[in-house]
């Protein structure tokens, strides 16, 4: 073929909650509407750059993470374009526009689209549009901002480049018989092929097989789709806070039980939790399905080839929904609503939910659904009239998911075992309800004595682990302490052998008495020759925020020893940061700022230039979670 | 051998210990030698003996300051860091205590020298000698002389309560080793000053019973307004006999305005009491 483009609207996304992906996939399906000839959503990491300059149009839908980065699936497409051999002619001719997920509450806010915006026009691209931001902080979150950009680009691709959307720009109004397909088809089964029958010993292999072959037939790739590397029994469940303190944390121990299980310190573990019975069954039961029967699910389009190369054996409808289907606890996309209001056979609520899926409607839906943090049972429940065909929930229905900790073990201390500190969340939604974290309430609630098998899977985090002889400066309140509790474990038994350098750690929490999370440990590694002492040249410091009248923050403590951080700093130590505050990582690169800035008699300017290097060179590592 | 008294000694060549002459600071060429001493008296020879130790030199030169049954009081006439090197011959270990220690420290110059000097002579006592000196401050100690008959300590060089900048204004950061990707451009060029701003939030449309909440000074009507819904809270009498001017109260969340009065609770029928779900929290009830 001659050709020299493709003809086809490339939609790329770089997902990290899944946001990124949902409205990809909305821009995909509008397209389609408007009758454009091949459409593609793909996530940017199934894309090769080196494609890039082929394509006619390309659409990019990136988020930026709290901390300013790249969603991970994007990292290696961002490189590619970083090269300084790519030249300002290398995506001439190529249309693109770029639309950005991000929160105006951060400094670094949405600098991921941003800098790709300016990259893509740098090389040579041409812009259809101007760059979209889309800001949680709006009224309807991302949404606000995606409506009218859309738009724009649907007005703006049919005036530049007509062939892409034969039937206009406008909006093809959604009628009672209009409705897609859904992308999946179910198969039942009459019998059970090749299952052995369920014995004490064999209830672990069950488990894993239901797992296998639910997990492998999923739409979509997320985490947690592959192999579990173990699975894991927990031993102990013990509560570290104080109890009524408002605070539930827990130190979580585990043992592996299938197979031997390899970690570093700062390391994270990803948990698949389990649901509750009674919501599963709720969920069977007001969906009309039968709990027993067996089935596989393929993708209807034949395209995707690489899932049927493997005949796919049944699994009982019910695994497949505790192991697959988050059912009550994430909250349905707006295309969920739309998909419901075709059947629903109420009036009222056909009207209600095509409200919710229009323009017009999508504040009141973000109030009802995304900020009440309304499940699909719940959403269920509230439109009764509403009989979905299993195809569609399958495809529609939050998928479960894995939760990942920081590990706060040190495997070399504790073979085939590995801990965890985990925070139960809990809050109280804007119409005053109160809900708890699917994973984390899960967990405490596990009983130690009863066999509970918990899928998991060993990953890299942001926190790489320390040689002995690195001096090291932690920063970890709260929750945040947990890896550095497998980093003192670890060089304290490592201290054992060989001559290590000295570590300060900084934690801080709200009171001695509420929340001092291993209180012990820390102390006794402060002492005694310990590698926390003052003697090894180390040091442990505890801001408790509420125990006095103003609030003293580990930043606070940090600025206290701005001399001891400079010579350790100086004498090449690398910072760790650690913990579940949005704005502590940026509040402690700050004090660094300062305590650089101060002890060397430099600029700020230059100290924060010395600080970026310090990152670039792998010295200043952050793991944050929300 | 001769004995002969102190004074006599000094008469011998010329000079009469003259704790004036020291107080006083009086130049002397040599180096400034203290010797203080427990007992009433002491030997000359003792005195070399003890000197030569110290000193590796020849020893015909020396003027000591000499100090018999030395205590606190004796030298309170002498100046502080005037000494280059003090001799203490003692016969009891006890000698010198901790505080006339601190004193011969006192008046030693910086960077002077002690020697403590067993007339009696014990390969145990060296160590507890190691220590008075270690607890006193000084430095580079170690047993000395041929039999190991005393321990010499160093006072520190730099002087006590002297103050000195400890921030090295030098302007220099340590080097940072950067694996460098040189092949990939700095992705921070690719952002603009206006990029780089403090992002501005969204407008704030202000609706009511929207996160957003009055400001404490409010001057809008948004606190009034809001006064309004928190009043709109839900009764006992409501939950009892629930009625719906709209009709939609009771068909759930989903169908509930912003403002209605059973936001949160589940689906009821008009009239019937509502059910209050286990994990519901209201200010009022």
């Amino acid at each position: 073929m001659d050709e020299k483009f493709d003809e086809q609207l490339l939609i790329l996304y770089a997902s990290q909650t899944g946001n990124a992906m949902d409205a990809a996939e909305r821009l995909g399906r509008e397209a389609e509407r408007r009758g454009c000839p091949s459409v593609s959503v793909l996530s940017i990491d199934e894309f090769q750059p080196i494609d890039l300059p082929n394509k006619e149009a390309v659409i990019f839908i990136v988020s930026t993470t709290g901390q300013g980065d790249n969603p991970d699936s994007m990292k290696g497409f961002w490189r590619f374009l970083l090269q300084k051999n790519l030249t300002k002619e290398w995506l001439k001719g190529v249309q693109y526009a770029v639309f950005g997920l991000g929160d105006s509450s951060y400094q670094k806010y949405n600098f991921v689209a941003k800098k790709l915006d300016k990259r893509l026009s740098d090389l040579g691209a041409t812009a259809i549009i101007e760059r979209g931001l889309g800001d949680d902080q709006h009224p309807s979150g991302y949404e606000g901002a995606l409506d009218p950009w859309m738009s724009a680009l649907w007005n703006m691709l049919d005036q530049k480049n007509h062939k892409l959307l034969p039937n206009g720009p406008d909006f093809v109004s959604l009628d009672a018989t209009f409705i897609d397909q859904p992308k999946i088809q179910i198969i039942y089964h009459d019998v059970e092929e090749g299952v052995p029958p369920l014995s004490s010993d064999t209830e672990l292999k069950y488990l894993e097989m239901q797992l296998e072959r639910a997990r492998s037939m999923t739409p979509g790739n997320f985490s947690g789709n592959d192999r579990p590397d173990c699975f894991l029994k927990m031993t102990k469940n013990h509560l570290l806070s104080r109890p009524d303190s408002g605070k539930d944390v827990r130190h979580f121990e585990f043992e592996a039980v299938s197979s031997s299980i390899e970690y570093e310190v700062g390391d994270v573990l990803e948990v698949l939790p389990g649901q509750s019975p009674a919501a599963v069954d709720a969920f069977i039961r007001r969906c009309n399905l039968n709990p027993d029967s067996y089935i596989t699910v393929q993708p209807r389009s034949t395209e995707n080839h690489h899932l049927l190369n493997q005949p796919l054996s049944p699994v009982k409808l019910k695994s497949f929904i505790e192991l697959t289907m988050d059912v009550a606890s994430a909250s349905p996309r707006r295309y969920f609503f739309e998909v419901m209001s075709f059947f629903a056979t109420a009036e009222h609520e056909k009207e209600r939910l095509q409200y919710f899926a229009s323009p017009e409607g999508r504040d009141d839906l973000y109030q009802y659904n995304q900020k009440e943090r309304r499940t699909v049972l719940e959403v269920l429940e509230d439109f009764p009239s509403v009989q979905m065909p299993f195809e569609w929930l399958v495809q529609l229905v939050p998928p479960l998911k894995t939760r990942a900790y920081s590990i706060s073990s040190s495997h070399l201390a504790h073979p085939n075992q590995v801990h965890l500190t985990v925070s139960v969340v809990s809050w109280t939604t804007p119409y005053k309800r109160k809900c708890t974290g699917l994973c984390s309430s899960w967990l405490a609630t596990l009983d130690p004595q009863r066999r509970v098998f918990i899928p998991a899977w060993f990953r890299k985090g942001s926190l790489p682990p320390p040689p002995p002889s690195l001096p090291l400066i932690l920063i970890g309140p709260g929750t945040g302490c947990a890896p550095f509790h497998g980093f003192v474990e670890e060089r304290a038994l490592q201290s054992k052998t060989v001559s290590t350098a000295p570590i300060i750690f900084f934690f801080g929490c709200r009171s001695d008495r509420d929340d001092f999370l291993y209180r012990d440990f820390w102390l006794s590694h402060s002492q005694n020759n310990g590698v926390l002492s003052g003697d090894k040249g180390g040091g442990f410091y505890v801001a408790f925020s509420r125990d006095q009248p103003q609030k003293v923050y580990v930043q606070h403590k940090m600025r206290e020893q701005s001399m001891k951080i400079w010579s350790l700093l100086s004498q090449g130590a690398a910072v760790y940061v650690a913990g579940s505050a949005n704005k502590m990582p940026s509040d402690v690169f700050s004090v660094f700022e300062e305590i650089v800035s101060t002890e060397s008699g430099v600029s700020r300017e230059a100290a924060l230039r010395w600080i970026r290097t310090l990152e670039k060179a792998g010295k200043y590592h952050v793991e944050a979670w929300s | 051998m001769r004995r002969c008294l102190l004074f006599e000694w000094k008469i011998k060549i010329g000079k009469l210990p003259n704790f004036l002459n020291y107080a006083t600071g009086t130049e002397m060429e040599q180096e400034k030698l203290l010797v203080v001493t427990d007992q009433v008296a002491v030997s000359v020879s003792a005195i070399f003996d003890a000197v030569k130790v110290v000193r590796k030199e020849g020893v015909e030169q020396i003027d000591p300051l000499i100090i018999t049954q030395a205590s606190l009081d004796s030298l309170l006439s002498v100046e502080s860091s005037s000494i280059d090197d003090v001799v203490s011959i003692c016969k009891s270990l006890e000698f010198p205590s901790d505080q006339l220690l601190a004193s011969l420290s006192r008046v030693l110059k910086p960077g002077g020298r002690i020697l403590l000097y067993l007339t009696s002579q014990s390969e145990e006592a060296n160590s507890s000698l190691e220590r008075k000196l270690l607890l006193a401050g000084f430095l580079d100690i170690q047993s000395s002389g041929s039999q190991s008959v005393g321990v010499i300590g160093k006072k520190p060089s730099w002087k006590i309560g002297s103050s000195f900048s400890i921030k090295k204004t030098s302007q220099v950061l340590p080097k940072i080793q950067v694996d460098d990707d040189v092949d990939l451009i700095d992705e921070d060029s690719l952002l603009t000053e206006e990029d780089l701003k403090k992002p501005q939030l969204p407008p704030s449309d202000c609706e009511v019973g929207s996160t957003r909440k009055a400001c404490k000074n409010c001057t809008c009507g948004r606190a009034e307004a809001e006064e309004k819904v928190e009043k709109l809270g839900i009764t006992m009498d409501q939950l009892n006999n629930p009625q719906s001017a709209c009709g939609n109260c009771g068909l759930g969340d989903a169908f509930r305005c912003s403002t209605c009065p059973y936001k949160g609770l589940p689906a009821f029928k008009l009239g019937e009491r509502v059910a209050l779900p286990g994990n519901f929290l209201a200010a009022d009830i």
